[in-house]
């Protein structure tokens, strides 16, 4: 039953991003969808993928891969973020 | 009956299941592309010995170094230790009977070789010249050798990398032998593990990123190319955040080769063990956070390179506690000089070079003076050479006699590693000054001011050459007339001596349990 | 079956488990490139990626969505049948019909945007570029996985209540091949739609 309430929970889910994609809230769409998608992944993790009587080890490993993208992304940041584009007149945009 | 003898047929060594043979094929597989990198060194060197771009053309030169970049990084230092040593070993360190996924570990193999068959295919079809680091835009829009090819080649091999670490790092949570915690763990199945947590997390996204660079190749998308909307420097970011790391995989494993060898020929227990395990970790992790370094004169903004110039700073601290606990581990110990030892102690004092070198480098100012110059190409094969080559012998000598049955001639083994030391020390020191001096690299010929220290950098290079020649001689020699080894010929501590020389296929005739830790070791009196 | 490396079933379906979820690592770290590109390529050109995102099959997309969530659930009823030594086969074979019904759905759509893709210029072009290369290494994926479940489906007599481990193992699989997928979705489909 639990599995069935997952689904529920996601098409819910699935409901609200799509719905809220037509509300013009600028920045906050993006930051709405990518919380809403979060949510999706951790019912998707916990209940079908069993991490919520998974031991130790396995959530570890479930959470490493994100941390990792979150250096990449973070670290690259420390660039990105402190550097202006100065594209070149013939570069296309 | 060993697992030598279980079967003469190639078949049987090409469809077999046991780490111990598997771990063999690696080695003929990179001893061969050793050499393939060596003679790319080799006419590189020759070539460099007076200035004048006289033995080949700027154009060949330029693939030279690629291939010899491509094929040592990727087809000989990364698999070199974990695919062979720790193949062989880990298992039987743990006192496991073989890897968690042996079908998996002969697919890393073939997937190996595969990859390997496309780089030589692109050598053949007449090489790469973008160099191993296949910056953009050149790799992606000017150059116009076979760039896919390699990259395909590169990219298959990078599976190779993600299965032996799938492997290591399951079987190390999984398959130790009871009592066997992870405290007492030997420091080389620690350093195997951390490298194989690097190739998991590293390695996928070097794949992907060479892909982009292959389909940018194909279609011309603006991903990385300025003149269609991208930006280099995503490239570099993408690329150094596997290949920083990647220096990691290369040197972990040769750290833990020393961790084994000196202990043995000290007679006394590695100094600060659990120091040594937490500095393996920490080099690991802290190693993913630096690779901008790589990136200071890019265009990368000053303020990221302040971040990762301190941090590269950090990095250092974890190695200088090895460094420190491995000369400590000297003190009031008795010292045999076997061929084992000296290419350790060698290890010991080059990577300490190599990696003050480092330091260098890591400071901003500086390196705007030294990168891109033949400072760099000495600090990185400091490390790379004088560091995981000469641990990656050293382990080969100390575990010959596990792997073969068979003693090497510990004479020739000491003048081998004698003659390798000398001769990497002429060939890279004056490549220090040469890069101080401003002599830049990834050129054919040079100003004439810089032709001695150039001529003893060849000198040093044929002298090498010899000195890696030795070992393969003998070696093979030692397969049919060197003498018969017993089950512990150095009295050495560890599960993988309490099994016969060569081991049975299933390693031990009953599973060990573990009351102490490693490095039982008492100095004689 | 002999396996003389691991010392019981369990340590052997514990290292599977384990085993799957660091593969699952490194594919989210294969995948983190594509991410990052476009993140850096969509700061840097926003309106034109906000006009490649107008250009998509909206319905079709969420329609797709719906059908991947859907064949989770599938696959966990799968996974649950075999530990049960129940109808696992019924499960499967929904979950790989749902899988190739979203490949169908998504070929179709790629082949109507491909004319707009190839026409696309500058910041658009990288939109379809990113388009084309995530959601092909989603699909590609996801092909692997309908391999293995019709795999499991065909061998679905080996697996009991005693030894299921193959199928949770493909089950974490595809829930990962779903997980991609719930944000591919938002980032392609659901730019300014307010705008649209």
């Amino acid at each position: 039953m639990s599995y069935v309430l997952t689904w529920l929970g996601l098409m819910a889910l699935l409901a609200l991003t799509f719905g809220s994609a037509y509300l013009p809230m600028g920045p906050w769409n993006s930051a709405t969808n990518m919380a809403i998608s979060c949510l999706k992944a951790l019912l998707i993790a916990v209940f079908f993928m069993h991490l919520r009587q998974a031991g130790a080890l396995l959530r570890l490993a479930a959470c490493i891969g994100l941390l990792w993208l979150a250096l990449l992304f973070g670290l690259s940041w420390t660039d990105f973020g402190t550097r202006t584009l100065s594209p070149a007149p013939w570069s296309s945009r | 009956m060993s697992y030598l003898t279980e079967g003469y047929t190639l078949r049987s060594w090409l469809t077999t299941h046991d780490h111990k043979r598997i771990a063999v094929l690696y080695m003929v597989a990179i001893t061969a592309f050793f050499f393939l990198g060596g003679a790319a060194a080799a006419l590189m060197r020759l070539e460099l010995a007076t200035p004048a771009g006289d033995v080949v053309s700027a154009e060949t030169y330029n693939k030279l170094f690629t291939v010899h970049g491509v094929v040592m990084v990727w087809f000989f230092l990364i698999p070199s230790i974990p695919s062979v040593l720790g193949n062989f070993l880990v298992p039987l360190m743990i006192g496991a009977r073989d890897m968690a996924f042996p079908r998996l570990n002969l697919a890393s193999w073939y997937i190996y070789a595969l990859g390997g068959l496309f780089t030589v295919a692109a050598l053949v079809a007449g090489g790469v010249d973008t160099g191993w680091t296949f910056y953009t835009p050149y790799s992606t829009t000017f150059s116009d050798t076979n760039v896919i090819l390699v990259i395909v080649g590169v990219f298959v091999t990078g599976f190779s990398s993600i299965l032996t670490g799938l492997n290591i790092v399951v079987t190390v949570h999984k398959l130790r032998a009871p009592g066997l915690t992870w405290f007492r763990l030997p420091l080389f199945v620690w350093a195997n593990y951390a490298t194989s947590l690097i190739l998991l997390l590293a390695t996928p996204v070097l794949a992907m990123t060479l892909a982009l660079v292959a389909l940018e190749r194909l279609f011309h998308v603006g991903i990385f190319d300025p003149a269609l909307g991208g930006d280099p420097l995503l490239f570099q970011h993408l690329f150094w955040f596997y290949s920083h790391p990647a220096v990691y995989i290369m040197v972990l494993p040769a750290m833990g080769v020393a961790s084994e060898i000196i202990p043995c020929f000290a007679r006394r227990p590695v100094f600060g063990y659990r120091f040594m395990a937490y500095a393996i970790l920490g080099i690991a992790s802290i190693g993913f956070l630096v690779w901008g370094h790589h990136m200071f004169v890019s265009g990368q903004s000053m303020y990221a390179g302040m971040v990762f110039s301190m941090l590269s700073f950090l990095v250092a601290i974890p190695s200088a506690i090895k460094v420190f606990n491995w000369t400590a581990t000297l003190y009031k110990g008795s010292i045999v000089f076997g061929a084992p030892m000296l290419y350790a102690l060698g290890f010991v004092g080059l990577f300490t070079i190599g990696g003050l070198t480092g330091l260098f480098l890591a400071s901003l100012a500086l390196d705007v003076h030294l990168t891109d110059t033949y400072f760099v190409i000495a600090h990185f094969h400091y490390i790379m050479v004088g560091g995981s080559v000469m641990a990656y012998l050293g382990g080969i000598h100390f575990w010959w006699p596990k792997i073969s049955g068979r003693m090497y001639p510990e004479t020739l083994g000491r003048i081998a590693a004698l003659t390798i030391f000398f001769g990497f020390n002429l060939t890279f020191f004056p490549q220090y000054l040469l890069g101080w001096l401003g002599m830049p690299r990834r050129y054919h010929e040079y100003p004439p001011e810089f032709q001695l220290l150039n001529l003893f950098s060849s000198a040093g290079a044929a002298v090498l050459a010899i000195g890696y020649l030795l070992p393969l001689a003998y070696l093979a020699w030692s397969l049919f007339f060197g003498k018969r080894a017993s089950s512990n010929p150095w009295g050495a501590s560890g599960l993988e001596w309490q099994t016969p020389s060569p081991p049975p296929q299933h390693n031990f005739e009953r599973e060990p349990r573990v009351e102490r830790g490693p490095y039982d070791y008492q100095p004689v009196r | 079956m002999t396996t003389s490396q691991f010392g019981s079933a369990l340590e052997r379906r514990e290292a599977s488990l384990f085993g799957m979820w660091a593969f699952l690592a490194t594919e989210l770290m294969f995948f983190g490139p594509l991410f990052f590109g476009y993140v850096h390529a969509r700061l840097a050109q926003h309106d034109a990626f906000v006009s490649g995102s107008h250009h998509m099959h909206i319905a079709l997309g969420t329609l797709n969505t719906a059908i991947l969530m859907t064949s989770s659930l599938t696959m966990a009823l799968a996974v649950r049948a075999a530990q049960r030594s129940g109808p696992t086969r019924i499960w499967l074979a929904l979950t790989a019909l749902f899988g190739l019904a979203f490949l169908g759905i998504k070929a179709s759509e790629w082949v109507m945007e491909f004319g707009e893709a190839a026409r696309a210029a500058g910041g658009e072009a990288r939109f379809y570029f990113l388009y084309y290369a995530m959601t092909g290494l989603h699909a590609v994926h996801l092909t692997i996985g309908v391999g293995v479940v019709a795999w499991l489906w065909l061998y679905a007599k080996r697996f009991s209540a005693e030894y299921h481990a193959p199928v949770e193992v493909s089950g974490l699989y595809w829930h990962f091949i779903d997980v991609v997928w719930v944000f591919l979705y938002p980032m392609f489909y659901l730019l300014e739609r307010y705008n649209a």
